[in-house]
């Protein structure tokens, strides 16, 4: 037998018994997008992630590019989407820091940041 | 907890181990004896009471391992959602967030009044319905579980799919573990009590337990595709992650698993048919018992497995 048919039964026999299994939730995407620049300041900052999520403990913070903290606390939690609303923050980098907690009971944080100005 | 290069949440992982151990295989050993040992013991009253009564005593100890991990696995759990201690986390609150808040905590109030169910059906199952109830409940306590898991997080409509996929999963894998668990109790039983008719009564709970077995195989294979293709979702996966290579061992247990009951399919139950009682009979029925074992042991691994896999991240989240 050739090696990739091998390779191709190994593969499929995996796939076959994959069981009950708990995630991570990853982010996926965000808007503004990360890394990217934008010319006004944004009203809210929204994050995807690949998993739902739990309200209860799931945060974001974001500071402006004076370090000041511009999001209104409590954030909005839709599924696997989190929204925060800011207050204006003016331009420079804008840091955001993310902790979730995925439905599946597994934390994970990260962060990103976003240009604000011309 | 550093093993092989994985860290490890060693408690979780054995808690869950546990868990999803003792409600498979309480699930499976009502599951045979509905559709396995009571149609094929009926012209046995004696040796029909026997296994009851042995089955029931199964169920009875994994209610208790059930209940006794599941509070396990809500105060560990309460402690890794909140980042605190486990007496801080029963102490601050956290505890009633989890409880009250979170998926997880209301799929396990409503698991636990599945269990008390059973528990109370247990109790009183002389009665038809009432056994019915019991079968009932053990089933959703095993369905459950998925809600718990990846699937329940599953965004999107691909999200229906996986708990679909999840539910059927664990039903197949709780109908194959408990049912060989109480086919152990069954030809034990048989063995111990000398019925005239005894390879007529081996060869037919065999043959029905065979049936539900070659349902439970494809069960897991249809569900496990799904499942393979939402959580590894690219052949780079496999190799190229922890999850990955965990997922190949367990796939590795579940073929070795699948040889074992295709020898007790093609191998030994037809020269138990054959044998026509005496030695003969005893010889083929014990191959069947010690194979049987071996199977409940490879299920356990792959438990195991299943324990530790949830506390990893899965290969499509990685790689993709």
């Amino acid at each position: 037998m050739k090696h990739a048919t091998l390779v191709r039964l190994g593969t499929l026999a995996v796939l076959l018994a994959s069981g009950p299994a708990q995630a991570h939730a990853f982010l996926d995407h965000s808007e503004p997008k990360v890394g990217n620049k934008v010319t006004a300041p944004p009203r809210e900052v929204t994050l995807w992630f690949t998993q739902k999520l739990e309200p209860a403990f799931s945060r974001v913070t974001v500071t402006n590019g004076a370090g000041e903290r511009i999001d209104n606390g409590k954030p909005r939690v839709s599924g696997n989407q989190l929204s925060v609303s800011l207050r204006s923050g003016g331009a420079g980098t804008y840091h955001v820091n993310w902790h979730v907690l995925s439905v599946d009971t597994h934390s994970t944080e990260g962060n990103f940041t976003f240009q604000v100005g011309q | 907890m550093d093993w092989f290069g994985v860290e490890i949440d060693g408690p979780i992982v054995v808690v869950r181990t546990i868990h999803f151990a003792a409600t498979a295989t309480m699930a499976g050993a009502l599951m045979f004896r509905a559709v396995v040992a009571e149609p094929s013991l009926r012209s046995a009253e004696q040796v029909d009471l026997i296994v009851d009564r042995r089955i029931r005593a199964l169920v009875w100890i994994c209610v208790a391992l059930s209940i006794a991990s599941g509070v396990a696995w809500l105060l560990l759990q309460t402690s890794a959602m909140s980042g605190e201690t486990y007496s801080q986390a029963l102490m601050s609150g956290a505890l009633v967030i989890v409880l009250n808040e979170t998926q997880f905590g209301l799929v396990m109030k409503i698991r636990l009044v599945f269990v008390l169910v059973l528990a109370v059906c247990l109790a009183y199952d002389r009665f038809p319905p009432v056994r019915w109830l019991g079968l009932g409940s053990s089933l959703c306590l095993t369905v459950a579980i998925a809600w718990t898991g990846h699937a329940g997080s599953t965004p999107y409509q691909l999200g229906y799919l996986h708990l679909t996929a999840d539910a059927l999963h664990l039903l197949a894998a709780s109908a194959w573990t408990g049912g060989l668990v109480s086919l152990v109790l069954l030809l034990a039983a048989t063995a111990s009590h000398q019925v005239e008719t005894r390879a007529a009564l081996e060869l037919d709970a065999v043959r029905r337990f065979s049936s539900l077995g070659i349902v439970s195989v494809a069960t897991l294979v249809g569900s496990g595709i799904v499942n393979g293709w939402i959580l590894v979702g690219s052949f780079r996966g496999l190799g190229a992650t922890t999850y990955g290579r965990v997922l190949m061992l367990k796939v590795a247990i579940f073929l070795i698993m699948v040889s074992v009951a295709t020898v007790n399919r093609f191998f030994l139950a037809p020269r138990l048919a054959l044998s026509g009682g005496g030695d003969a009979q005893r010889k083929w029925a014990h191959g069947l018992r010690r194979n049987a074992l071996v199977e409940i042991v490879l299920a356990f691994l792959v438990f195991a497995v299943v324990g530790l896999l949830g506390t990893l991240h899965p290969a499509a989240h990685l790689v993709n």
